[in-house]
């Protein structure tokens, strides 16, 4: 029992680090925004997540207790990543980083102006709602 | 007791004029009246006393480790004074209910009036020179009030203020003379002062701390060259000018220097000093008096004049002349007072007071022309009048008094002086009242109603009686004053009319005879006086004002010119140089207590906030990423807190990282996005010096703090074994917060409140007048996105808005016994709250939130003092804090503490502060967005 115990908190905390570890290095080395945004994202998903999985079994196994908090983590991490993640990247093609011609173009806009990429005209919005 | 009520009816009783206005300016004047009647009337109830030679005390311990005590005696000299003030006070305010039109606020006037009389009881009562001093300043406050009552008149404003500044600034010495005076004495009480004059005249310190007092009383008298104030106050109404400068005000200067007499008077300073300062005056203001044309610049110079002749008799100091002073106190008190009244009586019912258009009143006017004439008859000091008596005595005392070794100069001068006092009181009399009747008068004048003319009747009847009947009407009252004035060493008071002939009635004849030869060559004496230049007062104080002004402005430019990194560098340097100073001006040494091993972990994280902080350094231009390494520093230094097991720290760290980098980001919105780079290049080394020595300093004090044990043991201990038993917590950080040191706490969030104020107050400004116009017109430097509210960001944030409220709940109700608290839980709902503002928007979150920030903050500091003042109701200490175990079923037993109320307090202050300022900003941005229409920013999902 301690054994395998044991073995399933640490395995999940190996795995854990090793996203983590892929994750940062991916941050590091991937040649461009929108590529680096997948690592840190992919990373905190599964790699903490596999933490605190850990975390719940060290305490479920060996002081008997059930943990919610890490649940908790997990819910605000699973909200706050991919919010951080779509907002960096709408940041980014706003701030046009991006070769236009990359992307397909944009839809045209009620008000005439032309936005960029991934943006969207509130004009054109309140048009739709009427 | 009842003494002290002497002083202080009247300082109550300022309440009443204002609040009676309103039954109409009859009842206004009574009550005014019979608050100063029931002080007079407490007065008199110790006359037999005083004249039995009691001093009777009232003492009051009030800040006894300063030597400040409210100590009251009434000896002759204050009875005397107070009397004055009292008497004429109530003659004053019966002639002003006369006196001011239906358009003057009266009740305002009496109000004043009564502060202002207080104060003077005050000074003549204390017992302790620091209590005089305070009422000295009330004087000084209230008379500023009085002078400047007619608010529209710009000379009323002016002369106001010149008349505080000058005696403002004279008190202010006085302060200091008192201060040392104390000093040399051991005590501040007046009654040992008075006693221990051979000790203060033998002190090396005499010198500076009778110049010093005689700065407070110079001022204060209008003594030359100081004299100048007294003719600008005039702009007040009549009724003032009688009251302050006949019995009161200017007084004062004279009453301080015949009460300190016992202790400064005698030596050959106090003598050279004061009685030519004296003289000086009395020549000059007479002078000048007799060539003004307007009534009361008149009266004023020769209440200067007069002023001069009290100050030069005390400054002989001999008794008999103190006595004289005091003697001739009391007669122009009276006879000033009356003078005052009548040229107040002729301005409002002819209409003007300029004495060239005046003249021939006393047909069309004889009851006031009757009374000016006595009155100007005894300030003249024609016979069988008071100041006959009064003046003789001091050319008595002036004819044997020898100055600089020489027995002419004083008696000469004196009779200088009374040659001039004789030519102005006989221009007041002859040029307004005698001569032919003229028509072109701007109104029809005729006597003043019986209320009007009364006071002033009453007072030239005093005249009269007193030089009819010296000894036996005030003799006993001078001669208890003038006991009390030189410590019993004055003579025996037998005031007469006929002293046969001596030196001093054939001085008085020969003044009497030039006066008039004057005032019938009045044209000749113009012209030659208009050939000789006049330097005018005013206008080298106004210079003078000027100057210092600008030398103020031109320091507090160069110190604040608005740029911030000047601000800081003279902040740093100036701690860099307090601290050198300390650090080199003292002993140290290396600690002693052993250093800890560093961790892994710890070597992980120290590395990181040198990297971060480096970097910092060398992107500090590009703003927004300093903004993520401020945060990435923050977050190391609360992982620094976990690290050394301060989780409470921690928590509070990182959510006022969060609060801070979102308010910068939000400002930085408006700013640059890059920091210009110093083109100055001594500029840049100049700031890399003062962060280098000041880093290098704080790094020193930190390692010399943590390398030794305290001096005398850490406080730690003690927090330790008494948060639980004593404040009924776990979490010590918080129960110091909020129970041991609760008090500090109180005042912090005070503090933050004012700040959250002061934010709101700068940036409101911003949305009005040319700020506004600027930001409505503001080009942002990078384009905009047209998504200002990304949905995914506006649905998350609301779908998370409860769970970081039970967040905050949760440590805010855990904090008292685990890592938690008020601050903590504010920032947290704070946070909470900012998101949406964020997410969705201004108006959309400021039409959801429906409480007003400022009565949030307003809420918290009240809920935390009431939690305080309910200790009281258990008689125990301010903010004493207790603690009970409840059961409820379900819930199970918790503990209640009134330190949780108090910690509701806080954090209702923090919630408030917080959102006042991030909302506020968010203002501004709305504004700025959409120059104040509504666009994108404000449209709602």
């Amino acid at each position: 029992m301690d054994f395998l115990a044991e073995a399933v908190v640490a395995f999940l905390i190996v795995v854990g680090s090793i996203f983590g570890l892929v994750g940062s290095y991916g941050l590091a080395k991937l040649p461009d925004t929108m590529m680096r945004l997948h690592a840190p994202t992919k990373a905190t998903t599964l790699g903490v997540g596999s933490i605190l999985i850990a975390s719940m079994a060290y305490f479920l196994f060996y002081e008997n207790l059930f943990s919610v908090h890490e649940l908790l983590i997990t819910l605000f991490l699973f909200i706050a990543a991919p919010l951080t993640a779509n907002v960096i990247a709408k940041a980014h093609l706003h701030e046009n980083q991006v070769d236009p011609k990359q992307l397909p173009a944009p839809e045209p806009q009620a008000s005439g102006q032309t936005p960029g990429w991934s943006t969207f005209d509130p004009e054109a919005e309140r048009q739709d709602v009427r | 007791m009842s003494l002290v009520l002497i002083a202080l009816l009247p300082f109550i009783g300022a309440i009443l004029p204002a609040l009676m206005i309103r039954a109409g300016r009859n009842a206004c004047a009574l009550t005014a009246g019979s608050v100063t009647l029931t002080s007079l009337i407490l007065l008199l109830s110790y006359a037999p006393a005083v004249f039995g030679g009691e001093v009777i005390q009232a003492r009051f311990e009030w800040l006894p480790g300063l030597g400040l005590n409210a100590n009251f005696f009434l000896d002759g000299l204050g009875f005397f004074f107070a009397l004055l003030i009292l008497g004429i006070g109530l003659l004053i305010i019966v002639y002003a209910r006369f006196y001011l039109s239906k358009q003057d606020p009266m009740g305002l006037f009496y109000v004043y009036l009564l502060l202002f009389q207080g104060a003077m009881v005050g000074i003549t009562l204390s017992d302790n020179i620091l209590l005089l001093l305070i009422f000295w300043e009330l004087t000084s406050l209230s008379s500023f009030l009085l002078i400047g009552y007619w608010k529209h008149l710009p000379e009323g404003r002016q002369g106001a203020r010149m008349a505080l500044m000058v005696t403002g600034s004279g008190g202010m010495a006085m302060i200091a003379g008192m201060l040392i005076l104390g000093n040399i004495a051991g005590s501040y009480d007046l009654t040992v002062i008075l006693q221990s004059g051979e000790a203060i005249k033998a002190s090396p310190l005499y010198l500076p701390a009778l110049l010093l007092i005689l700065g407070g009383a110079f001022t204060k008298s209008a003594q030359f060259p100081f004299h100048f104030w007294l003719p600008h106050a005039m702009a007040a109404p009549t009724p003032v000018s009688a009251y302050l400068h006949s019995a009161t005000m200017v007084k004062a200067g004279v009453f301080l220097m015949a009460r300190m007499w016992p202790a400064l008077a005698g030596t050959p300073e106090w003598f050279y000093i004061v009685a030519t300062a004296g003289l000086v005056t009395m020549i000059v203001g007479a002078w000048i008096s007799i060539f003004k044309d307007d009534l009361k610049g008149l009266l004023a110079f020769s209440t200067v004049s007069q002023l001069g002749l009290m100050t030069m008799l005390l400054g002989f100091g001999t008794p008999m002349a103190a006595l004289a002073a005091v003697f001739h106190i009391l007669n122009h008190a009276t006879f000033k007072a009356a003078l005052f009244m009548t040229a107040g009586i002729v301005d409002h019912e002819v209409g003007t007071r300029d004495a060239k258009r005046l003249g021939g009143l006393v047909t069309l006017m004889p009851i006031t022309a009757t009374i000016a004439m006595i009155a100007a008859a005894s300030s003249a000091g024609l016979p069988l009048f008071n100041g006959f008596l009064s003046k003789e005595m001091m050319l008595y005392e002036a004819s044997h008094t020898y100055y600089l070794g020489q027995e002419w100069i004083l008696p000469v001068l004196a009779t200088v002086g009374a040659v001039f006092s004789v030519a102005y009181s006989a221009r007041y009399a002859i040029h307004v009242f005698l001569g032919k009747e003229r028509h072109d008068y701007p109104s029809h004048p005729h006597d003043p109603p019986f209320g009007m003319w009364a006071p002033a009747g009453l007072l030239v009847v005093l005249v009269v009686a007193i030089g009819l009947l010296p000894q036996a009407i005030a003799g006993p009252l001078v001669q208890v004053a003038s006991n009390a004035v030189t410590n019993g060493t004055a003579p025996v008071v037998d005031i007469k009319i006929w002293h046969g002939v001596n030196a001093a009635l054939i001085m008085s004849m020969i003044a009497l005879a030039l006066g008039l030869l004057l005032l019938w060559r009045y044209g000749t004496f113009v012209a030659l006086r208009q050939r000789f230049p006049r330097p005018e007062a005013k206008d080298i104080f106004d210079r003078l004002v000027d100057r210092t002004a600008a030398a103020a402005t031109f320091v507090t430019d160069g110190l604040q010119n608005g740029s911030l990194q000047r601000y800081l560098a003279t902040m740093v340097a100036t701690m860099i140089l307090v601290g050198a100073a300390g650090f080199f001006g003292g002993s140290h040494g290396a600690g002693t207590r052993a250093t800890l091993p560093i961790s892994p972990l710890g070597l992980i994280g120290w590395l990181l906030l040198v990297a971060a902080c480096l970097t910092l350094v060398f992107f500090h231009h590009r703003r927004l990423l300093t903004l993520i390494l401020v945060g990435v520093i923050g977050l190391i230094v609360s992982l620094g807190f976990f690290y050394f097991a301060a989780p409470d720290l921690a928590l509070t760290q990182i959510s006022v990282e969060v609060v801070t980098v979102i308010l910068l980001l939000l400002a930085l919105n408006f700013l640059p996005k890059q920091t210009p780079v110093a083109e100055f290049a001594p500029r840049r080394w100049r700031d890399a010096v003062l962060a280098g020595l000041a880093g290098l300093g704080v790094a020193g004090l930190t390692l010399a703090i943590t390398t030794r044990d305290f001096f005398a043991g850490s406080i730690s201990e003690f927090h330790l074994a008494n948060s639980y038993p004593g404040g009924g917590g776990t979490n010590v950080v918080n129960v110091i917060l909020v129970d041991f040191r609760g008090f500090d706490t109180y005042g912090e969030i005070i503090v933050l409140g004012i700040a959250a104020l002061a934010i709101f107050a700068l940036l409101e400004s911003s949305l009005h007048g040319k700020a506004s116009k600027r930001l409505a017109n503001w080009v942002p430097e990078t384009a905009r996105a047209f998504d200002s509210h990304p949905l995914l960001l506006v649905v998350a944030s609301r779908a998370l808005l409860p769970f970081a409220l039970l967040v905050g709940i949760f440590i805010f109700l855990r904090g008292h016994n685990e890592p938690g608290g008020g601050f903590i839980a504010g920032l947290v709902v704070s946070i909470a709250l900012i998101i949406q503002y964020m997410a969705s928007g201004f108006q959309w979150a400021h039409a959801r939130v429906r409480v007003d920030y400022h009565a949030v903050i307003g809420l918290g500091v009240l809920v935390a003092g009431l939690t305080g003042v309910a200790a009281w109701i258990a008689e125990r200490p301010f903010l004493t804090s207790d603690f009970t175990y409840v059961s409820l079923p379900v819930v199970g037993t918790f503990e209640v503490a009134t330190a949780m109320a108090f910690d509701v307090g806080v954090f209702l202050t923090v919630v408030g502060a917080v959102m006042l300022a991030l909302a506020n900003l968010s203002r501004i941005g709305r504004l700025a967005e959409t120059g104040g229409g509504s666009h994108p920013i404000a449209s709602q999902h």
